[in-house]
């Protein structure tokens, strides 16, 4: 038993003490908040004609992108006709703007015979950067929700989707555009519906509008004019879901004033229309309906078959996806609501906006209060407070590490209100072993003695303890889970210290105290302000 | 024996030693009082001034100057003081890149005129043509979907944790504890709306952690009240007493804990707001404190009491009156120990803590009063009676 204490005790500090070690040795330190910190800004320009309440919209949907993609805490305004885009914590320029170029419409075109595209493939250059993991099977089917008959249809063969251009096949991605480059110059993306620069002798085309576009995988698709953007989709409706054989697919709902236009996509490309005509022949011989290309910045995201003719409601896309595939054409549809284009102008970095001062100033005062509060419990506690001491000192040493780890992983700003969160936490901490003493206190009062009330009291304040704790952990997990922004930061940091104390507290305070209890240490030493006898 | 058994004769000694014996459900009214008016207070506030809602929730002006060697960020501060505008919810921030180099000020909206005179300081102060200084609007940083799945998250949550009380502890402990918690939140919301404070979104924060601090304090106290349950199961205590019983043991307790959470947050107030100048700490420290003072308070003086009256018409009525003065110092001293207070007297060799065991004759009352030694000797275990 008291080997197992020892070794409880050591084994804690040195856990904790290798984990702020190996923090401060690797320096990774807690991100801190726009407001303690500042951080880099973007300033996102609409186009022509955005009304105020488009801005408004964009302005949510930038923030809920950039959560999705892990940028925590944005702060993301409309300024004047621009947005603006706080993004704490992130130093770097391009990966700035690699995270708020979010935006961009996504275009339905019907995939079209490539003999009415040019020969060329159109002018998308081929020394991008690269926009990491956009890696996307082009193949799939669209089935209505609900109608498994469908759902066995085979993916579409790559090479029978369209035209594949060997040179063309390394490298077609989606970029950031250059941060260096004029303000003033448009996106890179392709303009709607722009005709192909180079027109093809043979065969004529008889699509105006018909183009060659790139898809993830390094093909080409010929793609016939835009005929509805993304916002036939329910706002942030796409989700992913597994199908029983393991699958998955992206389901998203329509918008009921969407619904006319991506049907009217749909029944062209059933019926094998000129707009929309067969691509290839079916395993049984039959021609295959057309396909729908989802097109977003001028790259093929997914060019899906259409298996039925109307769609009601809401329109599921199976095919062979991986689930990080599936989770990005997910993310696509629901982008594709953005109401207009926005583009990103320029970077800027940010002063802290609440003072460079009040970091310091918070640290020094809550430092402060924190050696009162010691000095207190040392009065009151005299001998026993060693053991408050250690305990804090580990508690704070495991706050920290565990702070810098997850704000490493998850990108979570600790901001003023975090901190003073974290010195109220130091009352919430203290009081594990206040009740623990007081219980103590009343036990040695009634004649127990110290080793024996040590454990019984131990019993009754981690029951206790326990229970309160197990509160605010619920509430740090519900909050974290379902909420956004600088709420979902106040969560982390409450589970964390949270979670810490009852840490501490059972594999420090327990074991510290029991030792204590156990040996000659407390014999004739005030405590409680109690004399303890010799057990 | 240690002089730990004697009854202080100081107030405070009594305190310090645990042998306090404060009638709180007596007094339960005055808590219950206090808090009505508070509540009152709260409402009559928030219907007539309301809430003074900060720059991340309005939305507000803005303004780029070009930033150089004579206007920074503390000159930007300097000619919104000179013009009469609050710096506390203001944000001023250098924003630069290779190209600009810019002081963005944004406040909460003013008037048309007082915007125009703003813009004509800045360009002065600045050294710079007018037409250089950027006037425009900004939004709200907060959008209505934060607030959404906030209060959702928090609706989720509060059920949660009254699923969690109930089976924990018991429902009419989950309703007192929510009560608690929502007085807490009402004071520091009161506390804003009277005061004028601005609610910007660590104020929001502040909320939360104060909900988080209630909800525990209140935890605390609750189980010390099902120990003490368990405890006198045998003996039909009456729920105030135990009530009583328990809100006097944890006293120290609860003192001790809100002098050790409630000095770092004065020195935040005092030393990181006052001396080192850090305003935006004020008002943190402010609604910190004010809502974990009434946190302290209201799981003695609110849920308790509450507890308390849910539960006085539940079971079968107590025989006696509930224990007062000595009588109740002494249950607080005896069953300060871990174990259960039997029904059988108590033996012999216990020496009295009890100094005023003369209030009735009835054996369980005897058996109350003295249960610490015969806990600490082993009495053989009571046989269980049959219900009535």
């Amino acid at each position: 038993m008291k080997r197992r204490l020892w070794f409880s005790l050591i084994a804690t500090v040195v856990a904790v003490i290798a984990a702020l070690a190996g923090n401060i040795a690797t320096s990774n330190a807690p991100i801190l908040g726009l407001d303690l910190q500042g951080g880099l800004s973007v300033i996102l320009a609409p186009e022509e004609g955005a009304t105020g309440d488009d801005l408004l919209v964009v302005r949510d949907l930038v923030r809920s992108s950039l959560e999705r993609s892990g940028v925590a805490e944005p702060d993301v305004r409309v300024q004047g006709s621009n947005i603006v885009v706080d993004l704490p914590g992130v130093k770097d320029k391009e990966e700035a703007l690699r995270s708020v170029s979010v935006s961009g419409i996504v275009e339905l075109r019907a995939v079209v015979n490539f003999t009415e595209c040019s020969a060329s493939i159109p002018a998308v250059s081929t020394d991008e950067t690269i926009a990491d993991g956009r890696v996307l099977g082009s193949d799939g089917t669209i089935t209505v929700d609900g109608d498994p008959a469908d759902e066995v249809t085979p993916p579409v063969e790559e090479e029978s989707i369209g035209f594949l251009n060997d040179e063309a096949k390394t490298s077609f991605r989606r970029s950031a555009p250059d941060p260096d480059a004029d303000p003033d110059a448009p996106a890179d993306s392709d303009p709607v519906g722009e005709a192909p620069i180079d027109l093809a002798p043979t065969p004529t085309p008889t699509i105006a509008g018909a183009e060659f576009l790139p898809t993830l995988d390094g093909g080409a698709l010929c793609a016939g004019p835009s005929q509805a953007s993304g916002e036939v989709f329910e706002r942030d409706s796409a989700s992913v879901q597994l199908g029983q054989f393991g699958q998955f697919s992206v389901s998203v709902d329509l918008r009921a004033d969407g619904e006319d236009a991506w049907n009217g996509l749909a029944t062209q490309c059933f019926n094998r229309l000129a707009s929309c005509p067969s691509t290839g022949v079916d395993t049984d011989g039959s021609g295959r309906p057309g396909q729908i290309a989802i097109v977003l910045d001028g790259i093929v995201q997914s060019a899906p078959v259409v298996n039925v003719p109307v769609f009601d409601g809401s329109v599921s896309i199976t095919g062979s996806f991986t689930q990080e595939e599936a989770d990005q054409l997910s993310d696509v549809l629901n982008r594709g609501a953005f109401p207009v284009q926005v583009t990103p102008q320029e970077t800027r970095t940010v002063s802290a906006s609440a003072g460079g001062d009040s970091l310091r100033a918070a640290i020094i005062a809550g430092l402060i209060g924190l050696a009162l509060v010691l000095a207190f419990l040392v009065a009151y506690y005299r001998w026993l407070a060693l053991v408050i001491i250690g305990g804090l000192t580990v508690w704070a040493m495991a706050v920290y590490s565990a702070a810098a780890f997850v704000s490493g992983a998850t990108n979570y700003a600790l901001s003023l209100a975090g901190v003073t969160g974290i010195i109220v936490a130091i009352g919430v901490t203290v009081d594990s072993y206040v009740v623990f003493f007081e219980r103590m206190k009343d036990e040695i009062r009634n004649g127990r003695t110290l080793r024996n009330a040590a454990p019984r009291s131990f019993n009754s304040t981690w029951r206790t303890i326990w229970s309160a704790d197990l509160v605010s952990i619920i509430g740090a997990l519900i909050l974290f889970s379902l909420s956004v922004g600088s709420v979902r930061g106040f969560a982390l940091y409450l589970g964390i210290t949270t979670m810490c104390d009852l840490f501490v507290c059972f594999f420090f305070t327990r074991p510290a105290v029991l030792l204590i209890a156990r040996s000659k240490f407390m014999v004739g030493k005030r405590a409680f302000g109690l004399e303890v006898a010799s057990s | 024996m240690s002089r730990g058994n004697q009854i202080a004769s100081s107030g405070l000694g009594r305190l310090f030693r645990g042998q306090t014996a404060v009638d709180f459900y007596g007094r339960r009214r005055i808590g219950f009082v206090i808090a009505i008016v508070v509540l009152l207070a709260t409402v009559g506030s928030l219907f007539t001034r309301g809430l003074d809602l900060g720059l991340d929730f309005e939305g507000g002006d803005a303004w780029d100057i070009p930033a150089s060697e004579i206007f920074g960020v503390d000159e930007a501060k300097a000619v919104l003081e000179d013009n009469g505008v609050s710096t506390n919810g203001a944000r001023i921030q250098r924003r630069s890149s290779d190209t600009t180099d810019l002081i963005t000020v944004q406040i909460e909206e003013v008037p048309q005129d007082n915007a125009v005179q703003i813009t004509n300081a800045f360009a002065e102060a600045a050294g710079v043509e007018t037409d250089d200084v950027n006037f425009s609007f900004t939004s709200s940083t907060w959008g209505g979907e934060i607030t959404d799945k906030a209060v959702r998250a928090l609706i989720i949550f509060l059920i949660v944790v009254s699923i969690f009380i109930s089976i924990r502890f018991e429902w009419r402990m989950a309703l007192a504890a929510l009560a608690a918690m929502a007085h807490d939140v009402l004071v520091v919301v009161g506390a804003y709306s009277l005061f004028g404070f601005e609610v910007t979104p660590g104020t929001v924060i502040a909320f939360l952690t104060i909900l988080g601090y209630s909800l525990y304090d209140t935890i605390v106290v609750f189980d010390r009240v099902r120990e003490n349950e368990g405890k006198y199961a045998g003996v039909r205590m009456p729920y105030e007493d135990i009530v009583n019983i328990s809100m006097n043991q944890v006293l120290m307790r609860s003192i001790n804990t809100s002098i050790s959470s409630i000095i770092p947050v004065i020195s935040l107030l005092l030393i990181g707001s006052g001396l080192l100048g850090a305003v935006t700490l004020r008002e943190f420290g402010l609604a910190l404190l004010i809502g974990m003072i009434s946190g302290i308070y209201s799981s003695i003086f609110v849920a308790t009491p509450l507890l308390a009256g849910l539960k006085s018409n539940v079971g079968r009525k107590a025989r006696r009156e509930r224990l007062t003065g000595d009588n109740l110092r002494a249950a607080v001293i005896g069953s300060g120990v871990t174990g259960r207070v039997g029904a059988t007297v108590g033996s012999a060799d216990g020496e009295s803590n009890a100094k005023g065991a003369s209030h009735d004759d009835d054996v369980k009352t005897a058996a109350v009063l003295e249960p610490a030694g015969r806990l600490l000797t082993h009495p053989p275990r009571p046989r269980k009676k049959k219900r009535r």
